[in-house]
């Protein structure tokens, strides 16, 4: 247990940690009714669509990389499915193509992430990807999809909704692809050091482009489930969410510079920002000044996470 | 030799599970230097920068010039003239040499601005003070080379006006030119009154410069002696702690059948032109040459990372075409790199996964790892090699040399390749460590694999190679036996020269 504990402490995510503990207990001091079951739940839905995006980010991050298309990939997917299914395409059928060309367009952001920063190459690519989606939808909006498609949204597993089983599943096959495999520690090596990862005969061209894909992808599902949830299909519905993904990973404790975090972090980041935001809709501050109040917040946690690892790595010298 | 300048009476420094050193008394004395020699984690960086400042030791004090010293940081030794040149440059690649000198305490003008005309004044003076008026001032440090780099350093050492100067491995980078040029930039230094700690593992280069020797083992000071009053083997002794009669171990090995051969090859740099060489199983064979001589570019052509552009390799007689890294390690060729912080190590990961970075798939066919067994590997790979750590879980930053390259070896023992090329594998690390990558080599000869090893240290090449070939511009000028050769010989081919003290070709 105490090497449990240890285990814990030394990951970069044990201050995202317990910024979250804080968090919870402020929270659920100013709002008695942030501790009922109801609410838990709520909150778990809120951030599913964020926990599907920034897990699938956490690879490409792991490897020193940056996807800022993952919002535009989202709300491109989202209205293709929309497209698909109101054509007439089977349910099943249509997600397939939306996970399929989730995979192609992590295959160009790969690519081109190999020529160019991958920073640069994909604010591109999230401007190509966003007007592809107005073409796509022609600049109008799809109302009333089938019952069956919006049950990935709004429905429910007993008290448990679709979208945080979906969540959990993403986040999980994440979670052992990136730690427990052969293939995770390639990721891991890479963003460590990618030229000792080439001169130890990793082949690092397609690790770097796999990241994409798999980060391309979550950005797929998780733009057929806001579809879902919200029964309807703009070309801009993913936009809000490109930097808050890349927060919610960096927030986790997963390093920019690569090699260093985890999907384990990612919920952490996921979750914190989800409460923020929870915690002031349940108090009812403004919604014009709750923006505000999630970059304060931010700034704070950050600041707080800084300080406890400094105090603690001059008591560990 | 002048008065004492320096003393350190019985410092004690503990490290988290470790006595990094251990009651250990120092003296400098005014224009002397004084050489600190010992093994990888013997203590002599930690000494080094108690008495500069940037570690507080436990026990003990420090003197200045009669007076206690009561340093917090590096920046108030500096303020009394105590300053460091360290191995790992402290430069900013891309400012100029005169904003590197004077970086953080520019000169300014009576408008507050950066007054760069002075600055490059200063800075061109002292240069010239070390001879080296020939380093433009206003070039930025990145286009120098690395040894105009460590004079620039030294410059910016010298312009704090120090009375001891710590000098930390400061050849480790230097050819042997450069680096006599540095001796005698030091004995100027000497003349001057500065006092010098001098930090190295070269021990060659002692007599040269050095006037005492402290030995260091373990955290404890050993001797102090006089250059003069000992011979390099009882100095290796003290260091290691044990009796070495014999450096380098090359038991008779029996060659069995080709396992690699080159034909001709070229590269596209023009660093390699047609090389033409053979490794037999079981055998050592060693590349002489100059640092530029094409030694490592043919080493990355063989191991794939740079593309062939003309010329054959063979692997058991069979021709491969080395397109990758990966393609080379699938048929048995590993290498270990020149550089093993760049090329060698995720230094921010743990030493158990470095271990395995070659050979994921070998030990987890199925996909999934098993963290226990990966351990498992590492702790005998530590235990095998001898790797000073306190657990595999520490991350290989926080390792000496040696033992960060014991790591790097750990990687490919693991593996276990047909085919081994070792780039310069001793280059910064002690003479303990170094002897037992000789053994390494030596038993992977014995049990049939096929050893190249490319290495600057003549005496390395001579003492562990069956045959030798020295390479010079690009390709191989002469090809020897064990036995056959002598340092003067393999010297003037490195050099280009034939026998007579012609130029070949």
């Amino acid at each position: 247990m105490t090497k449990f504990i240890e285990e814990i402490k030394r990951s970069k995510s044990f201050y995202s940690l317990l910024g979250l503990i804080g968090l919870i207990i402020i929270s659920s001091i100013i709002a008695p009714n942030f501790r009922s079951i109801n609410n838990m739940i709520t909150i778990l839905r809120q951030a599913s669509v964020l926990l599907i995006l920034s897990s699938g980010l956490t690879a490409v991050l792991l490897t020193g990389g940056m996807d800022l298309s993952v919002g535009a990939t989202a709300g491109l997917i989202g209205c293709i499915c929309a497209q698909l299914i109101k054509a007439g395409v089977p349910i099943p059928g249509a997600f397939m193509i939306g996970i399929l060309i989730g995979a192609f367009v992590g295959f160009i952001n790969g690519t081109l992430a190999g020529i160019l920063p991958s920073f640069i190459a994909t604010y591109a690519t999230n401007w190509v990807l966003s007007g592809l989606a107005i073409i796509v939808m022609n600049g109008a909006v799809i109302y009333d999809l089938p019952k069956n498609f919006t049950q990935l949204g709004v429905g429910y597993v007993g008290p448990i909704p679709v979208l945080v089983i979906m969540a959990a599943i993403i986040v999980i096959i994440l979670y052992v692809l990136l730690q427990k495999t052969t293939y995770g520690r390639q990721v891991y090596s890479y963003g460590s050091n990618a030229e000792a990862a080439r001169y130890s005969g990793m082949p690092v061209k397609k690790i770097m482009k796999s990241t994409f894909m798999i980060c391309s992808i979550c950005a797929g599902i998780a733009g057929m489930v806001i579809t879902a949830r919200l029964n309807a299909a703009d070309a801009a519905m993913g936009e809000a969410y490109g930097l808050q993904t890349v927060a919610a990973v960096v927030i986790g404790g997963t390093s920019m510079l690569g090699g260093e975090g985890g999907v384990g972090g990612t919920v952490i980041g996921a979750l914190i920002l989800t409460i923020i935001v929870n915690v002031m809709n349940l108090k009812g501050v403004s919604s014009f000044a709750q923006p505000m109040v999630v970059g304060i917040v931010i700034i704070g946690m950050v600041l707080f996470d800084i300080n406890t690892k400094r105090r603690q790595e001059k008591a560990a010298n | 030799m002048g008065k004492t300048i320096l003393t350190a009476q019985k410092i004690t420094k503990l490290f988290p599970g470790m006595k990094a050193l251990d009651n250990v008394d120092f003296d400098l004395q005014a224009g002397e230097v004084h050489i600190l020699v010992g093994e990888n984690g013997a203590g002599k960086s930690t000494l080094a920068k108690v008495i500069l400042g940037a570690y507080r030791q436990e026990e003990g004090e420090v003197f200045f010039e009669g007076e206690r010293m009561e340093v917090s940081g590096t920046k108030d030794a500096i303020a009394k003239g105590i300053v460091a040149v360290y191995q790992e440059f402290t430069l900013v690649p891309y400012l100029n040499v005169a904003q590197n000198i004077f970086l953080n305490r520019e000169h300014r003008t009576k408008l507050g601005f950066v007054n760069h005309k002075k600055m490059e004044e200063e800075a061109a003076a002292l240069l010239k003070s070390l001879n080296c008026e020939y380093i433009n001032v206003k070039s930025p440090v990145k286009k120098l080379s690395v040894a105009e780099q460590q004079m620039v350093e030294i410059a910016k050492a010298l312009s704090y006006k120090p009375r001891v100067i710590i000098f930390d491995e400061p050849t480790s980078a230097l050819s042997e030119r450069e680096a006599e040029s540095l001796f005698a930039q030091i004995h100027r230094l000497k003349r001057e009154g500065i006092g010098i700690v001098y930090v190295s593992h070269r021990m060659e280069e002692f007599p040269k410069i050095g006037d005492r020797i402290t030995v260091l083992r373990d955290g404890k000071k050993i001797s102090t002696i006089g250059i003069n009053d000992c011979s390099e083997t009882e100095l290796i002794n003290m260091m290691v702690g044990r009796d070495v009669s014999q450096v380098y171990v090359r038991t008779d090995n029996q060659h069995s059948g080709e396992a690699l051969r080159t034909e001709n090859l070229s590269d596209y740099t023009g660093k390699v032109k047609g090389a033409d060489i053979f490794v037999n199983r079981g055998e050592i064979v060693g590349i002489a040459g100059l640092v530029g001589s094409g030694r490592t570019e043919l080493a990355q052509l063989i191991y794939g990372i740079n593309p062939i552009k003309s010329g054959k390799v063979y692997v058991d007689g069979e021709e491969i075409i080395p397109k990758s890294p990966v393609n080379a390690v699938k048929h048995g060729i590993g290498l270990v790199s020149e550089d093993r912080k760049k090329q060698g190590l995720a230094l921010g990961e743990a030493i158990a996964l470095n271990t395995i970075s070659v050979s994921l798939k070998k030990f987890f066919p199925r996909f999934f790892i098993n963290n226990k067994k990966i351990n498992g590997i590492a702790k005998q790979n530590v235990e095998q090699l001898r790797i000073v750590t306190t657990s595999v879980n520490k991350q290989c930053k926080y390792l000496s040399g040696g033992n960060q390259q014991k790591v790097v070896l750990a990687k490919w023992l693991n593996f276990d390749p047909q085919i081994i090329i070792f780039d310069e594998p001793t280059r910064g690390i002690d003479v303990g460590a170094k002897m037992e990558i000789y053994k390494l080599m030596d038993q992977l000869a014995a049990k049939g694999k096929a050893i190249l090893m490319i290495s600057s240290e003549l005496p390395e090449v001579i003492g562990m190679s069956d045959r030798i070939y020295v390479m010079h511009e690009g390709r191989m000028v002469e090809e020897c036996k064990r036995g056959e050769f002598t340092t003067e010989q393999i010297g003037s081919k490195m050099l280009g020269l034939g026998v007579g003290g012609k130029r070949n070709e």
